[in-house]
């Protein structure tokens, strides 16, 4: 009972803590946010809310009279089409000079120029004719969709050509005159069947190729759960750890202040006065990790996973930051060391564990190999597994390999700690 | 007051390392008196304190708080004393209410009879109005008074004040000492460490002087006064380094010991009458110049003295 009255009085002083509340709470949540507020946040469909790219077109293609359609004004259509109106607001304009004006002016993110013989380039069979782009140099990310839009466009003209020029010599070899008219249906027909393979790659198939994923019972997750999930389980890992650290300094910061010792003139055996502190650090990280995962839930839209994974890998956490806690600050004399030593190791440790490059693709399988050194790097294991749709199966290993952290440090901890107050 | 003992300790030895804190010391407190602990810093009151408390185990010896042994039955010990100690030992961002009720929880109290006795404490340290405000907003003497009534949750039979009074403003520790007399006036007893001899004087029924970890002298006050007999004490102030006149009224006939600290020097001599005209004729001679005489009666100070050749400030 008393352990309790220790962990809950410990509790209590820490949510009366700004400071303490600000780094359990509103620091994970607002980084999160903050990198969140950055990507535009989420749209209810689970695609990104990029930011509207201004386009303006200036199609200054004029095919001859020998040709019954134009490429640039199909080039127009396309970047017209309604599957780009989330990531593009195009415009016409008649003038060159005017959308680079405009661009300059930052009225408009990228200018695209189609040349006057474009349409008379892509099919001759030695024309060539390239179209421009000048766009914001402020700019990154809608100049470089705009330009895979039109490279995706331009690769089926290249197609086109080579189609055509294939056609063309083999036709010429047997003696058969070739005139516009046969040109022009050629590319029609190639185009026709480029149209196609591209309608079926934006629905996910394609003739040669099958994606297959490893098999799982899993669900597939969203875009939110995917990326900012990581993000915040990498938060929500750092900033646990910190909390493990702090309520451990509690130890230190009561002996400095006298009510330690207070306490061990009281009719209450030291260990029970040790484990209502090292309660009181379990109890406040239970605390933290519950209302992060649900708050990011909410806010973020993030679907953590499976509860009993969840809360498999949660404990896991719980028990390693405890126990780092109690490991690191069972070494330290006063709380004036206890500050930068804490901001060190943690901060150093989240890093080789890999809690601040959740978001980064692609990173060497090396790093990931230096990640486990660390529980913050089985923990963010655990968790990058629960969040992918991993079972219990697929997070034991990670958890009982943090619970096992965990416990060593807490053992070794608490050993020092009872040895220095015995 | 009576006569079963409240607190017997028995040679008890406290070393740390090559440090000798506590050496060879054995006495009484009787049930229901108030028993000082006097002596300079570094004397060994405070370990010996440490160690009623249980906080220290003791290198050699043992001591009984109302029949329990430290040694052996520490809970019992615990359960039996009330530490007030020597520095605030509060919880700040805790109210006074909150800070009662944990502290109270400690001592095994719950429930209802937690929630009366807090009330009571409350209105025994006056801070009934203020229950719910932030111990960190009080002022000085009001978490005195909280740091106190912590000690009284429990009823507790003995009350342990490690030098209560220590860097604080008069006003205060006035009211820490009428406190002391008025918790001894409703039946606890009250083990007392100071290092002003005033204080001790005051409160005690039965004092120990110690000195270097040892008791030294231990009575009632007349008991000590009458260490130093008929001896007056004469307390001076010079204009020169006290070494130019040191030796020379050390020497002198009726001087029984002299004791200086920066500038200012404790004499114990026969009479006072007879000797001050010597004084100042070696003065005169010896080219110093007197600035400043009080003659005392015998006390703790000049018991300390005669017995250890320092002054009690030293």
């Amino acid at each position: 009972m008393k352990v309790l009255d220790i962990a809950l009085k410990d509790m209590l002083r820490s949510f009366r803590s700004g400071f303490a509340l600000v780094m359990m709470f509103v620091a994970p949540l607002l980084i999160t946010g903050i990198i969140y507020a950055a990507f535009g946040g989420m749209g209810g469909d689970g695609g990104f809310d990029l930011p509207l790219t201004r386009v303006q077109v200036v199609n200054l293609d004029q095919p001859g009279p020998q040709y019954s359609f134009a490429f640039g004004q199909m080039l127009v259509g396309f970047l017209q089409d309604e599957g780009l109106a989330n990531l593009l607001q195009v415009t016409e304009a008649t003038d060159e000079t005017d959308a680079r004006v405009a661009v300059d002016n930052q009225d408009a993110g990228v200018a695209i120029i189609i040349p006057p013989d474009f349409t008379t380039a892509a099919l001759a069979p030695d024309g060539r004719a390239s179209i421009t782009l000048y766009q914001d140099p402020t700019l990154t990310l809608g100049p470089g969709i705009v330009k895979g839009v039109v490279s995706q466009f331009v690769d089926g003209f290249a197609g086109t050509k080579i189609a055509s020029g294939v056609v063309a010599d083999q036709l010429g070899q047997r003696g058969v005159a070739i005139d516009a008219s046969l040109m022009q249906g050629i590319a029609m027909q190639y185009g026709a069947w480029a149209e196609g393979l591209g309608q079926g790659w934006d629905e996910g198939a394609h003739p040669l190729l099958e994606i297959q994923l490893p098999p799982t019972k899993a669900e597939p997750v969203s875009q939110e759960t995917s990326i900012f999930g990581a993000i915040m389980a990498g938060m929500v890992i750092f900033f646990a750890f910190f909390t493990g650290a702090s309520t451990a300094e509690t130890i230190i910061l009561e002996d400095e202040a006298g009510t330690l010792a207070r306490l061990f003139t009281t009719p209450t055996p030291r260990a029970v006065i040790l484990g209502g502190k090292f309660a009181a650090s379990f109890m406040t990280l239970i605390v933290q990790v519950v209302v992060l995962m649900l708050a990011s839930a909410i806010i973020f839209r993030i679907h953590w996973g499976e509860p009993l994974a969840v809360s498999l890998v949660a404990l896991g956490l719980v028990v390693a930051a405890a126990g780092l806690g109690v490991f690191i600050m069972s070494f330290l004399k006063s709380t004036r060391q206890a500050g930068p030593v804490m901001g060190t190791v943690l901060t150093l440790s989240g890093m080789v564990g890999g809690l601040f490059t959740t978001g980064i693709p692609n990173l060497p399988a090396t790093y990931g190999t230096i990640n486990l050194l660390t529980p913050h790097g089985w923990v963010l294991r655990g968790w990058k597994l629960v969040l992918a749709g991993g079972g219990v199966s697929d997070v034991l290993l990670p958890a009982l390999i943090t619970l096992g952290m965990g416990i060593v440090f807490f053992v070794i901890g608490a050993f020092i700690f009872r040895k220095r107050f015995a | 007051m009576n006569n079963s003992k409240a607190i017997q300790i028995q040679d008890l030895h406290k070393n740390f390392g090559d440090v000798y804190a506590v050496r060879g010391v054995s006495f009484d407190v009787r049930a229901g008196e108030i028993f000082s602990l006097l002596g300079p810093n570094g004397a060994g009151k405070s370990t010996i304190i440490s160690m009623l408390a249980c906080l220290l185990a003791p290198t050699q010896g043992d001591a009984l708080v109302m029949g329990h042994s430290i040694l052996r039955q520490p809970m019992a010990v615990k359960a039996a004393i009330g530490v007030i100690p020597q520095e605030i030992a509060l919880y700040e961002d805790l109210s006074a209410r909150e800070n009662l009720n944990f502290w109270g929880k400690m001592y095994g109290l719950r429930g209802a009879a937690l929630r009366q006795r807090v009330d009571e404490v409350l209105g025994v340290i006056g801070l009934t109005e203020r229950q719910k405000g932030r111990v960190g907003k009080f002022s000085g003497g009001m978490k005195r008074r909280l740091n106190i009534g912590i000690a009284l949750l429990h009823k507790p039979q003995v009350i342990i004040m490690d030098e209560p009074t220590v860097g604080i403003d008069p006003q205060t520790r006035r009211n820490i000492l009428d406190n002391v007399k008025e918790l001894n006036q409703q039946g606890m007893t009250v083990l007392y460490t100071t290092h002003y001899m005033e204080e001790a004087q005051e409160l005690s029924d039965h004092i120990a002087i110690m000195d270097q970890g040892k008791v030294i002298a231990h009575g009632t006050h007349d008991e000590l006064v009458k260490i130093v007999g008929e001896l007056d004490r004469i307390d001076l102030t010079i204009n020169a380094e006290s070494e130019r006149v040191l030796e020379r009224w050390q020497a002198t006939e009726g001087i029984h010991q002299v004791s200086a600290e920066n500038g200012a020097l404790t004499l114990l001599v026969d009479d006072s009458n007879v000797v001050l005209p010597r004084l100042f004729e070696s003065a005169t001679e010896t080219g110093v110049r007197i600035t400043s005489v009080e003659i005392q009666e015998p006390n703790l100070e000049a018991v300390f003295l005669h017995l250890t050749g320092r002054a009690l400030r030293d």
